[in-house]
């Protein structure tokens, strides 16, 4: 049964795959999200980022860090897409209760997931390179030797640029708070 | 704590905390309750991630992709499967033409499979008989019987049977070849009774000029005198071919030579 190597690698491909590339499947998603704010437009851009690291599966293997090369991936097609349609929907505001706690008042809640999509905005906003550092620092907690490996920026150049995405996302959010707040 | 969260925030907004102080921020913005008003401006931030975090693929999707890669291991399997049932398809079409094979030979025990025969154990001599027997000449092929003929050769000696078998084969035998064999296999039992007579008697019988000639050298080498008579016959014989009736004549007189020198 052994002696069919061609045929029993490919199932052990399929494994060794989903192995590799589903614990990364989450932060490709979020990733999407974050740059084309739209469930169903992020679903389809993971769906062809997996179905392109299946395809070329056998590849894999030369690439240093396959998650680097997938996160690459996803952000290069999301930037293609955006261009592309250059539309922009809110992201579903279905996973926003998650936040909040239980036993915050409905008004507060409100308050809370209004600040939310405000910062989500305000993102939108940022430069490409920056909303990118800031996403995989923040949200993925990667390390700055990590974001080094997939946007090929150095440590100090990333150090500044999410120095400047955070701030930008803190001037940003005051000046609108209070801007708002007169009303 | 509140120094701290103030300190670990400025650091924060130049990009100089570490991951695990960026954690520890996250989890004091976590609770809106606690924080106090004068950090409330940041917390949106915080919130923003802690919600971003939060965010994976719907299950649809999930079930979906596994449905994509789908195909590919299914049709894998599928392959799998097909060459398993070819390996399966040989193997049991081998075993079908083994059994066949032996219950055929059963069924017409007449017929013979040398190969068979020997699977089966069985001495030489019995499937010699078996192949040779009388009347299934119809059913045997010539080099079936050849094979039979030739099975003699591993019998240290033959008894009455064999040697009849032998004999009949070579009289009687409708393929030449057969007959060849025969005569050939006979000259190995010459010392066997009847033999010798048969051999003679056979020169008359026979009415191949391949057979004759075998006969008549292999009677002279024999030094049978008591073929003399049968060669002169053979020698006047008209119907015989003109070689054979030569090689008669000079295999008479070679005996009758012999049987004249003083040795």
């Amino acid at each position: 049964m052994f002696s069919a190597p061609g045929r029993l690698c490919t199932d052990m491909d399929l494994l060794a795959f989903k192995q590799r590339i589903l614990p990364v499947q989450n932060r490709l998603f979020r990733l999407a999200t974050m740059f084309l704010r739209n469930r169903e437009d992020a679903e389809d851009a993971l769906q062809d980022v997996l179905m392109r690291l299946w395809t070329n599966r056998q590849q894999l293997e030369t690439y240093q860090s396959v998650e680097a090369l997938a996160v690459q991936m996803t952000k290069n097609l999301c930037l293609d897409r955006l261009k592309a349609h250059a539309r922009q929907k809110a992201v579903d505001q279905v996973d926003m209760g998650n936040v909040v706690a239980e036993q915050l008042s409905p008004h507060r809640q409100t308050e809370l997931a209004d600040s939310v999509d405000l910062i989500r905005r305000l993102m939108n906003e940022l430069p490409d390179a920056q909303k990118l550092v800031l996403h995989l620092r923040d949200v993925e907690e990667y390390s700055f030797e990590e974001i080094e490996q997939v946007t090929g920026l150095s440590i100090n150049t990333i150090r500044v640029t999410l120095s400047r995405a955070r701030q930008r996302l803190r001037d940003g959010y005051l000046k609108l708070n209070d801007y708002e707040a007169e009303y | 704590m509140k120094p701290n969260i103030d300190e670990l925030l400025t650091r924060y907004y130049e990009g100089e905390t570490t991951l695990d102080e960026e954690k520890q921020l996250r989890d004091f913005f976590r609770h809106p309750e606690r924080v106090p008003d004068h950090l409330r401006q940041h917390a949106a931030l915080f919130h923003y991630v802690a919600d971003a975090q939060l965010q994976q693929p719907s299950a649809d999707f999930v079930a979906n992709m596994d449905h994509k890669m789908g195909p590919h291991p299914v049709g894998r399997i599928r392959q799998l499967t097909s060459w398993g049932m070819q390996l399966a398809a040989g193997v049991a079409i081998l075993l079908i033409g083994f059994v066949g094979g032996r219950f055929y030979s059963r069924w017409q025990p007449n017929a013979t499979d040398p190969s068979v025969l020997a699977a089966n154990n069985e001495p030489e001599a019995a499937s010699m008989k078996k192949a040779l027997a009388f009347g299934t000449m119809t059913q045997t092929s010539a080099s079936d019987r050849i094979l039979a003929v030739n099975q003699s050769y591993e019998l240290d000696q033959a008894d009455r049977e064999i040697t009849q078998l032998l004999i009949n084969t070579l009289n009687h035998d409708a393929n030449v070849n057969v007959r060849l064999a025969a005569c050939q296999a006979l000259l190995r039992f010459e010392r066997e009774e009847g033999v010798r007579e048969a051999l003679i008697q056979s020169l008359r019988i026979q009415k191949d000029p391949n057979v004759q000639l075998t006969l008549i050298e292999a009677l002279v080498a024999m030094k049978e005198k008591r073929a003399t008579t049968h060669m002169q016959w053979l020698a006047r014989n008209k119907q015989v071919l003109e070689i054979v009736r030569l090689k008669a004549e000079e295999g008479a007189g070679t005996l009758t030579n012999v049987s004249n020198s003083p040795s």
